[in-house]
């Protein structure tokens, strides 16, 4: 009765298992020989109990014997702390190759595919969810090997000493798993469900915590701290139900342990006092002691099995949840490289017949769209917000499908590679990322390596050093996520600096000057007029200020292109 | 520590569920130090019992069978009903949280990042809300259980009680606070090390189209990479301290044991003890290594939670960045004038953004600030929100100087429209519905209207109920910017703060819409910020703003 989904998971868990390598063989091979090892301790310590109270030996007697369960026990704990830090190394190195994995294969997708996961979720799942594979390789599956061993070994030990308790051992143990397997599946689907209900609830708060300022303007306080406690509640009564079963598992596994402890007591009283004469020979009490001590023990694995099975459960989900969610393998990490800014001639670009659409397919942006733009010109595009302006750019930098032919310097696009179509293209997108790092590494990512002089010469052109000026520590100011601490125009300066960094042969701008007021863009503008000569220019704009400085313009509207007269506007006035 | 008992009255409130939780983990361990006890005390009687079959069996019997049945019982009862104590403090914990949070924002300190955020919200308070279930929970009761053991131990073997009862005592207490002072700093560089990690995944997928332009793909993995290696590094770090406290208490385990049958072994030679008595202590101390085992795992989930708990709090006890008036006064609707008077404003250690403005809006007058970017001009809309009050001057709501109004009161008279603005991950409906709660599809569908953007959502085959992606995926920058407009216009503020609010819409788009705002906002006030050039008639005045000085 295993679903799909967890077969995918533990495929997927068999997979990337590998990746473990010494480190986790160790973290197996240690609790087997500390297994073996407690056979020799409980067999020594029943010894000196049996030899003290039946043979009534002195004290000192007994002293090697003492020193060698002490011994036993020290060189037992060794084994136990070599192996649980194993496990984790094992586990970390797998965590780390996943999260690789997921990272790499997340960014050598196209980055505008609409079945993209949201990037809350994609954190949720490369952060938090990988972790849940920590208890299977670190603990689950040395578990499993000593539950699958070790009571086999201790029956295989104790039935030529003892037949009924070996056979009690021998019978009770296998059934345990079986027991608890009848009792895992009904678990297996509720973690599941409850995997996925953890990571929406992430989701959510991602989400929320991004608009908090907006939610509480609108008074949404009370609301949203309700909405995030039920969803809360909700999520604790799927766990409870998950739990309910869980523990039920655990509950047999008590009662199997228990009754053995208890059955080989009365068995072996039973058997002093004569009321029971199972055995051929007598029974000494050093061989019940051994027994007794034994009991336990033959359980115990089993026990550890039982109390990690939930992370078995919990890693195929979490992997199978992972795999779904992004999309991406957990096994193979993708190598990527830089690609270098490339000097050339200014490039040729020709659209013929191209249709576009939105990302979901539903609507056409774009139809049948006929343009020229020769190399070195600049170009305006104008249009209504939602007409594709931004689509179109994409698409002539390969972000987008389109239908229809989109030559550049001649060559249609799949034939440019990707090292020339990046290392010679440049799009500011329309709300660029301003990454965790400071302005003048936010700029830097145009040409890993470049100097301080160039960085602090983008950011002149930018103007970003205007108001970096005014930051406590100049263009090494942290911004964080979303730019916060910077306005949109200044995040949009920072964006546009990274073009002068990158020697772009076509350059394609989305609303470079959307945030910035007139005085402010005409200088802006002025400089990168100034930096496109020898360039062809594309941009995308509302400003009739900013097109007017353009050798030409387009607008469009309704899908599609045409040719729009300039003001009167001549550039080169600057 | 301290940290942590901040939350002393969140765990009280769930008190009676986890006091039941500690009493049947103490039974179940209880019962099973008493069945292996007993167990060793009866199989040595028998052994030595010349009584035969007259050897009274029921008591020692009854008592095998009935510990083992206690023991599954208690077992069951005290996990189900400590993990539904644990989950239920979750959700408190969570809405405790959200509690704090609201009033302190914005939230001042910009290194304080979303990503961090999140790892606050959900892994510290997880963190947090399992602290009793295995971490102050199973080391009480290992304290418990060690100290009755060491108490029958006096009675009945005094020689192996000192043994016994130190190495508990440095197992239970030492080992944890020894583990806790090292554990301390490599757990706190752990969780930093996770948020920058998550950072790492935010800034790859939201500037996932950025970094590919940039040919910036292979720094971006190999940072990540590294961003890895360091949260794996840290994470073995603090494994090692587990892994080496649990040796410790292994080891201390070992010498109570060997203690104990060394002393019992002396004492038995003495005879001052029988064998079966000594042979059953022996087993009952073998029996509470079952609580030893717990103590390592609790203690780091104890430093975990602490570290949680710190961290938690710090947020949570940031200092709200305006006072709540004490008497709050009740906005006068029909007295909408608002009106700054000399007031001067800047930014800790920087200088004046505002200086010395007076300006008076009166109800139902439409006003535009334009103004060079970074001169101030979304200050001045935030100081009429009360993000923050001025270093001199006094705005004032009709005659009421507004900190003398709740916030809360303030912020439902006035609607901003900012520059970022988010489109949440929901159905269009829903985002709406942020605006006013109770509103019908009526006044949905109007406000959709005077935004413009009725058309494109009755296109869609979903129309209300199409679910908006991240950052409005599925909708163009200017239409997300139009739904946060029609969110604005439905929540009935009388007065609309708009913050740039042309932003990435078109100048056909930008004119009709400025034509709409002079009819949608009759009746309102209007103080918008700009930088567009405004057509006639939509606003009244309009004013500039630059180097800290009104025009």
């Amino acid at each position: 009765m295993t679903t799909p989904k967890d077969k995918s998971g533990a495929k997927a868990l068999n997979m990337i298992a590998r990746r473990g390598g010494g480190p986790l063989i160790l973290a197996m091979s240690a609790p087997i020989l500390g297994g073996l090892l407690l056979i020799w301790q409980a067999w020594t310590l029943s010894d000196v109990l049996g030899r003290a109270i039946e043979g009534g030996e002195a004290a000192s007697a007994l002293m090697p014997a003492v020193a060698i369960v002490l011994g036993l026990l020290l060189v037992r704990a060794l084994l136990g702390a070599v192996g649980e830090q194993a496990g984790l190394v094992g586990a970390e190195r797998i965590k780390r190759h996943v999260r690789q994995a997921l990272f790499t294969q997340m960014l050598a997708r196209p980055p505008r595919a609409t079945d993209l996961a949201p990037s809350g979720v994609a954190a949720a799942a490369i952060v938090d969810q990988v972790d849940a594979v920590e208890g299977y390789f670190a603990r689950y599956l040395p578990a499993a090997l000593q539950a699958a061993l070790l009571p086999l070994i201790f029956g295989a030990v104790i039935l030529p000493l003892d037949w009924v308790a070996g056979l009690l051992f021998l019978v009770t143990a296998p059934l345990i798993p079986l027991f608890m397997a009848l009792v895992g599946w009904g678990a297996q689907i509720a973690t599941d469900r409850q995997a996925r209900a953890l990571s929406h609830l992430t989701g959510r708060f991602a989400d929320r915590l991004r608009g908090l300022l907006t939610l509480k303007l609108f008074g949404r306080e009370q609301a949203e701290t309700a909405g995030i406690v039920d969803a809360s509640e909700a999520l604790r009564l799927r766990t409870i139900k998950v739990l309910r079963i869980a523990f039920l598992s655990s509950a047999v596994l008590e009662f199997f342990a228990a009754l053995g402890v208890a059955g080989i007591a009365l068995y072996v009283g039973l058997t002093f006092i004569d009321y029971l004469q199972l055995r051929s020979g007598p029974l000494t009490l050093q061989l019940g002691m051994f027994l007794l001590l034994m009991a336990p023990e033959v359980y115990n694995p089993l026990r550890l099995f039982a109390s990690h099975y939930h992370d078995r459960a919990a890693a195929r989900s979490a992997i199978a949840e992972i795999t779904q969610q992004l999309g991406v393998s957990p096994n193979m990490p993708v190598t990527l490289a830089d690609i270098a800014p490339r000097s050339g001639s200014p490039i040729d670009v020709t659209l013929s017949d191209v249709t576009l659409r939105t990302p979901d397919h539903m609507a056409g942006v774009a139809l049948d769209i006929s343009v020229h733009v020769s190399p070195g010109q600049n170009v305006a595009l104008l249009g209504p917000s939602g007409s594709g302006k931004s689509t179109l750019l994409e698409a002539i930098v390969r972000l987008r499908d389109h239908t229809g032919s989109i030559l550049l310097d001649g060559r249609p696009l799949d034939q440019w590679s990707e090292a020339e179509m990046r290392g010679r293209t440049f799009l500011l997108t329309q709300k660029p990322r301003i990454i965790h790092a400071s302005i003048a590494e936010n700029i830097a990512l145009a040409r890993p390596g470049a100097t301080r002089q160039e960085i602090e010469r983008a950011a002149e052109h930018a103007d970003v050093s205007g108001f970096a000026g005014g930051l406590s520590e100049g263009l090494d100011t942290l911004v964080g996520e979303d730019g916060v601490g910077l306005s949109g125009g200044q995040a949009q300066r920072v964006a546009l600096a990274r073009l002068f960094l990158r020697d772009a042969s076509l350059i394609l701008l989305d609303e470079p000057t959307a945030h910035l007021d007139q005085t402010l863009e005409r200088e802006v503008v002025t400089r990168l007029l100034d930096y496109a000569r020898g360039r062809t220019l594309i941009v995308a704009t509302h400003s009739e200020a900013l097109a007017a400085r353009m050798d030409k313009a387009y607008r469009l509207v309704g899908g599609t292109l045409l040719s729009t007269p300039l003001l009167n506007q001549k550039r080169n006035i600057a | 520590m301290k940290a942590l008992l901040t939350f002393l009255p969140l765990f009280r409130q769930r008190s009676g569920a986890m006091l039941l939780a500690l009493s049947l983990s103490l039974i179940t361990l209880v019962a099973g130090v008493s069945l292996l006890g007993t167990s060793g005390w009866f199989i040595t009687a028998t052994a030595l019992t010349t009584a035969g079959l007259g050897f009274n069996l029921f008591v020692p019997s009854a008592m095998v069978r009935g510990l083992s049945f206690v023991r599954i019982l208690a077992r069951y009862g005290e996990r189900l009903v400590g993990h539904n104590a644990t989950l239920r403090l979750l959700s408190d914990l969570r809405g405790w949280l959200f509690q704090r949070l609201f009033p302190r924002l914005p939230l001042p300190d910009r290194s304080l990042r979303h990503g961090d955020l999140v790892s606050r919200l959900t892994a510290d308070v997880d963190a947090l809300d399992t602290a009793f279930l295995v971490a102050i929970g199973p080391l009480v009761a290992a304290v418990i259980v060690g100290g009755a053991i060491t108490a029958v131990l006096v009675v009945l073997l005094p020689a192996a009680a000192l043994p016994y009862g130190l190495a508990l005592a440095l197992a239970g207490l030492g080992v944890p606070a020894a583990m806790v002072a090292a554990g301390r700093r490599a757990g706190r560089a752990s969780v930093a090390a996770r948020a920058d990690l998550r950072m790492g995944v935010l800034d790859g997928m939201k500037g996932h189209a950025d970094l590919l332009l940039l040919g910036f793909l292979g720094t971006t993995a190999e940072r990540f990479e590294y961003l890895g290696e360091e949260t794996s590094r840290l994470n073995l770090r603090l494994g090692a301290i587990t892994s080496a406290g649990s040796l410790l208490v292994q080891v201390l385990a070992a010498i109570a044991l060997v203690g104990t049958l060394w002393a019992g072994l002396v004492a038995l030679e003495g005879g001052r003890i029988e064998g079966p008595l000594m042979a059953g202590l022996v087993l009952a101390v073998l029996g509470s290594f079952e609580v030893t085992g717990l103590i390592v795992r609790s203690t780091s989930k104890a430093t975990q939670a602490m570290a949680a708990a710190e961290r938690l709090v710090a947020l949570a006890e940031m200092p709200t960045p305006v006072l709540e008036p004490a008497s709050p006064v009740v906005i006068d609707r029909s007295d909408q004038t608002i009106s700054l008077d000399h007031v001067t404003f800047a930014y800790p250690g920087l200088p004046s953004v505002l200086d010395d403005i007076t300006l008076s809006v009166a109800a139902g007058e439409r006003v535009a600030i334009i103004g060079p970017s970074g001169s101030g001009k979304t200050t001045l809309l935030h100081l009429l929100l009360r993000f923050s009050d001025p270093q001199a001057g006094t705005i004032r709501l009709g005659s009421t100087p507004i900190p003398a109004i709740r916030t809360a009161d303030l912020h439902a008279n006035m609607a901003l429209l900012s520059q970022d603005s988010p489109v949440f991950i929901d159905t269009i409906r829903n985002n709406l519905l942020i605006g006013r709660a109770d509103a019908d599809e009526d006044a949905l569908w109007q406000a959709l209207a005077k935004a413009q953007l009725d058309g494109h959502i009755r296109t869609l085959p979903k129309g209300l109920d199409t679910i908006i992606g991240e950052a409005g995926r599925t909708f163009s920058a200017g239409q997300a910017r139009r739904l946060c407009l029609a969110r604005a216009l439905l929540s009935g503020a009388p007065v609309l703060l708009l913050d740039e609010p042309t932003n990435a819409l078109d100048r056909e788009t930008e004119e009709a819409f400025f034509e709409v705002l002079a009819t949608a906002a009759k009746d309102r006030t209007v103080i918008m910020v700009t930088h567009a050039s405004i057509p006639d008639g939509t606003v009244d005045r309009v004013l500039t703003l630059e180097h800290g000085k009104l025009a």
